[in-house]
């Protein structure tokens, strides 16, 4: 007879259940291949000038960490809020993200951490060696002047700035309209640096009798003058027309123009497309004449673009062979010129990738203007050629050229680079700054080793970071590319638009076309980014660890190597290609 | 509160009732509204349960059999082809021993694709290892499926309440709906027998040599053998709380019937009137409802047709090469007793097609003028234009 039972007593219950732990099967002994973590280089990074780290600037601002995210900046660039609004960001095109949707917008990001840290007036906890006793004079408080005093000054030095002009900035505070940066911005950039202990000595010209003292004062020197003088055309009338950059200058100054009708401006340049987008605010009609096509031209492609919809005319395969006074103005205030142009074609050869092009025949074609501008380039001063000997006391550098004299001597910024960029220009004072503290530290042969050492992605960009020995130095050189990002992770996203002026409100005055992105636009902007090549702790290697052999301990993740099977799952599984696995050395 | 239900709303007031901790589905066709309401009672805090939104069927099983094996409250609801693919889940949900409530809507399986009343999905998990109860109407899911926890949770097996796609799930009634008070009153919270714990950890469902495996399969059996026995008490239990109880069958009029009709589901509904239009007209049929399946009731099969001359079973579902799978069933139950009536088995309404009065009457008559079964099944009311149409 089965027993009776009730609804409340308890069945007897049989399952498989086991209290012994499985630890004494240390699976450990199975293995062939063995798991790493390793971390690599993001491609942004490596196309950066500045070597910025920007999958652990972006992974910073996903977890809201923006003091950290600016901090980081400033290892590598002291203008982040500067280059977030300037900087034609070669990183975006680099950036992985683009093969799946749209790159992840990273100068947004770095213009919206440069403000945050400006309007929370944050100060930056950096790394700065002591002092070492040692001074140098820079010449030029441009981008690449004043980025080779701050870098300096965080390696000990004593930095004196010495500058032509009423304020320090050049370029930045004279050549770039105000709609694309604003002064205040410029300003409390430079104060940062300034606050580090350099010494900006403004309308104190590099003469020569100044590099006489320097030369005995200091222990080094770095000219970054950059290109101050303009380019002639050299036809005739051309004292009729105005410097483009000059022209910029006297804007910035704050000089009032009063001008109207149409005006031409020659070239094809940032410094044209700035010219013909500042009249363009004052009222005049400018119109882009340039000799060769858009396609052509050296202007960065979102500022052409953005001219176009402004209005702004432009005509292409057209130089000017002459200038003449129209003879109908009867006084000054509305004269007019003749613009005579040589009308240009394509030739089938090309030039350094780009269409050559030459005279179409006799064929001219005529321009009544009220207002020339040429913005066709500039050069260096006489005073700041290279030496053109190349002897074994010179070293030719990606971004710089160091040459030992009495004291050593780097030249820098747009005197030695091909691409003449602001962060290009940053570059330049970074590597200047590394070279020279290798040559006092260990000597002119030194100075090529070095900087392979802290090479970003072994590219032409380095990292100061890296030259500090801090942790980005464990980094591989290896580039992640978008078939080792485990895309599976990452669901399609639209790309973050900071709010912008329409063109028609744009031209009407000098405000910021541009505006910062919100706290959380960034944040969610920063969340799109796939952190190329490093941890994000997202754990998804301990997560899918069939042997739980991942071990967390204060945030840092360790493979147990004793349970660890070789199996390979986590390094498959990382969505951001921050591990390795290699063979197992028995 | 008497409330106007849908079948498959029926079931999610039970849900929510009995204070479900987790539910799992996959949410597309051929689910119900069953998910949908629970959805929303978690999204809107009426439910203070996880929802776990899965990529199939098979998904759902495993999640909520992880949830089970954490010592929670779980449910899932699925039909059809949802069912079949969850198929290897079931075997496991029953090896495990968990506690799971499920409610499966008879959906007829493809192809041809078809979304109607079929009741092939849910008896062809016959050897699952899981308790099947058939209901007939909107009040018998929503009482069944709050008493289902009750029992799973008594004899740690899975339950599955099965209603009727369309003539059940998607048909409003009027529904008393218990307070949660008494609902309380009625299903104290889980007390898990299994609970897997990180502060004790231990390892259960691991490999068994053959030296343990048919004692664990027998402890199973153990635990079937109990369940009319505790579903008894339970619905007792719950008929003094709420003073309804189903039964886990149903005999209307059979003590002195000589043809008794036996079917499972709102095909029982349509009979209950068929049976008592003879009884007008003299004639000794009664219907016996199929409620429980599994555990098989066979010692009240036996009571409640044995005395009979003539049994016909309804089926809404078929065996290929064999028969009806109710017919089956009941003639199992019969064939080791002495005194034992014919069993006449007929397939109706397959997909969805009804099963209409006259339907059961011709079924009826039939029997009645056969003296024994001449196959063993008839498929009712068959269209001979189609069939012949193939045939030409």
């Amino acid at each position: 007879m089965k027993k009776k039972q009730t609804s409340k007593d308890q069945l007897p219950l049989f399952i498989p259940r086991s209290n012994t732990s499985t630890q004494i099967n240390k699976t450990g002994s199975w293995r062939y291949f063995r798991p790493l973590y390793e971390e690599k280089t993001a491609p942004c990074s490596a196309a950066c000038p500045a070597g910025e780290d920007i999958p652990r600037i972006e992974m910073l601002v996903s977890q809201g960490l923006f003091k950290k995210a600016w901090e980081t900046i400033l290892d590598e660039n002291p203008l982040p809020s500067i280059c977030g609004r300037v900087c034609f960001h070669p990183c975006e095109k680099a950036c992985n993200r683009g093969e799946l949707d749209e790159p992840i917008a990273i100068h947004s990001l770095e213009r919206f951490i440069g403000e945050s840290a400006i309007s929370s007036s944050k100060s930056a906890d950096l790394k700065k060696l002591p002092n070492n006793g040692k001074k140098a004079a820079i010449a030029g408080a441009g981008p690449a002047g004043l980025a080779t005093a701050y870098f300096l000054s965080r390696l000990g030095y004593q930095c004196d700035v010495f500058e032509a002009q009423s304020e320090p900035g050049g370029i930045l505070r004279w050549g770039i309209p105000a709609y694309r940066l604003p002064e205040d911005t410029l300003k409390k950039e430079i104060k940062r640096i300034e606050d580090l202990g350099v010494h900006i000595h403004c309308e104190t010209p590099v003469t020569e009798a100044l590099l006489q003292k320097i030369n005995q004062k200091y222990n080094a020197l770095f000219i970054g003058c950059g290109y101050g003088r303009p380019i002639k055309l050299r036809i005739p009338g051309e004292e009729s027309a105005h410097d483009g950059l000059r022209f910029l200058h006297q804007i910035r100054t704050g000089g009032k123009v009063a001008l109207q009708g149409t005006a031409a401006v020659v070239g094809g340049g940032n410094t044209a497309v700035d010219v013909a987008r500042t009249l363009k605010r004052l009222g005049v009609k400018p119109i882009i004449v340039y000799r060769r096509r858009r396609q052509d031209m050296p202007a960065f492609e979102p500022e052409i673009e953005r001219a176009r919809k402004e209005g702004i005319e432009l005509m292409e395969l057209l130089t000017p062979i002459r200038i003449e006074e129209d003879p109908g103005s009867t006084s000054k205030s509305d004269s007019s010129f003749k613009m005579t142009l040589q009308k240009m074609k394509v030739s089938t050869k090309e030039i350094r990738g780009r269409a050559r092009v030459i005279p179409y025949g006799e064929k001219t074609k005529t321009l009544q203007v009220q207002h020339i501008f040429i913005a066709i380039g500039a050069e260096a001063e006489v005073l700041w050629h290279l030496p053109s000997a190349k002897n074994n006391n010179q070293l030719t550098l990606s971004h710089s050229t160091i040459i030992e004299q009495e004291i050593p001597v780097v030249f820098g910024g747009d005197l030695t680079n091909e691409t003449k960029r602001v962060t290009d220009a940053i570059a330049s004072g970074k590597q200047a700054a590394i070279a020279l503290d290798v040559y006092f530290k260990k000597g002119w042969d030194s100075i090529e080793e070095s900087l392979v050492n802290c090479r970003v992605g072994g590219g032409p960009a380095l990292s100061m970071a890296a030259y500090l020995n801090e942790e980005r130095n464990n980094r591989k050189p290896h580039i992640v590319s978008f078939d080792e990002i485990n895309s599976d992770y990452f669901q399609s996203a639209p790309r973050v638009i900071s709010p912008t002026l329409s063109p028609d409100q744009s031209v009407r005055s000098f405000s910021e076309i541009e505006a910062t992105l919100s706290k959380r636009a960034a944040t969610q902007e920063a969340e799109r980014c796939f952190n190329c090549g490093i941890c994000n702790s997202c754990d998804y290697c301990r997560i899918f660890c069939p042997d739980v052999a991942v071990m967390v301990e204060e945030a840092e993740r360790y493979i147990n190597l004793d349970y660890c099977k070789g199996c390979g799952i986590c390094v498959t599984e990382c969505p951001r290609n921050a591990m390795a696995l290699e063979e197992e050395k028995k | 509160m008497k409330k106007v239900l849908e079948g498959s709303h029926a079931v999610s007031e039970a849900v929510r009732l009995a204070r479900v901790q987790v539910i799992s589905a996959y949410p597309i066709t051929p689910q119900t509204h069953i998910v949908e309401a629970i959805s929303e009672y978690c999204a809107n805090g009426t439910l203070n349960a996880r929802f776990l939104c899965v990529e199939s069927e098979h998904s759902a099983m495993a999640a909520v059999i992880g949830a089970a094996s954490s010592g929670v409250r779980v449910f899932t609801a699925t039909s059809s082809h949802g069912l079949a693919y969850m198929h290897e889940l079931l075997h496991w949900t029953s090896g495990a021993r968990l506690p799971i409530v499920m409610a499966d809507v008879n959906r007829a399986l493809g192809p041809g694709w078809n979304i109607w009343l079929d009741q092939t999905d849910s008896l062809s998990q016959r050897d699952t290892g899981w308790i099947q109860l058939y209901c007939e109407d909107g009040q018998e899911v929503l009482d069944t499926t709050l008493q289902a926890f009750r029992l799973a949770e008594s004899v740690n097996l899975p339950v599955m309440v099965v209603l009727d796609a369309f003539f059940l799930s998607h048909t409003y009634e009027p529904v008393e709906v218990p307070d949660q008070e008494q609902v309380d009153q009625f299903l104290p919270p889980l007390s898990p027998r299994i609970q897997l714990d990180t502060a004790n950890p231990f390892a259960i469902y691991q490999m068994v040599a053959p030296s343990a495996y048919m004692e664990m399969r027998y402890n199973i059996q153990v635990a079937m053998e109990q369940v009319t026995s505790r579903f008894s008490e339970i619905e007792d239990e719950f008929e003094a709380i709420f003073g309804r109880k189903h039964g886990p069958l149903e005999a209307v009029q059979c003590e002195d019937a000589e043809i008794i009709l036996a079917t499972a589901g709102t095909t029982a509904s349509t009979c209950r009137h068929v049976i008592a239009d003879l009884r007008d007209k003299g004639e000794k049929v009664g219907l016996l409802k199929l409620k429980m399946f599994r555990p098989y009731p066979t010692d009240q099969i036996r009571r409640h047709l044995g005395h009979a001359q003539k049994v016909a079973v309804i089926d809404r579902n078929f065996s290929f090469g064999a028969s009806g799978i109710f017919a089956q069933e009941i003639k199992s139950a019969l064939c080791n007793t002495d005194v034992r009536p014919a069993v006449f088995g007929y397939v109706a309404g397959l997909g969805g097609r009804d099963v209409t009065p006259q339907t059961l009457e011709e079924i009826y008559r039939q029997t009645k003028t056969s003296k024994i079964p001449k196959d063993e099944s008839v498929w009712i009311e068959l269209n001979q234009e189609l069939v012949e149409s193939w045939s030409n």
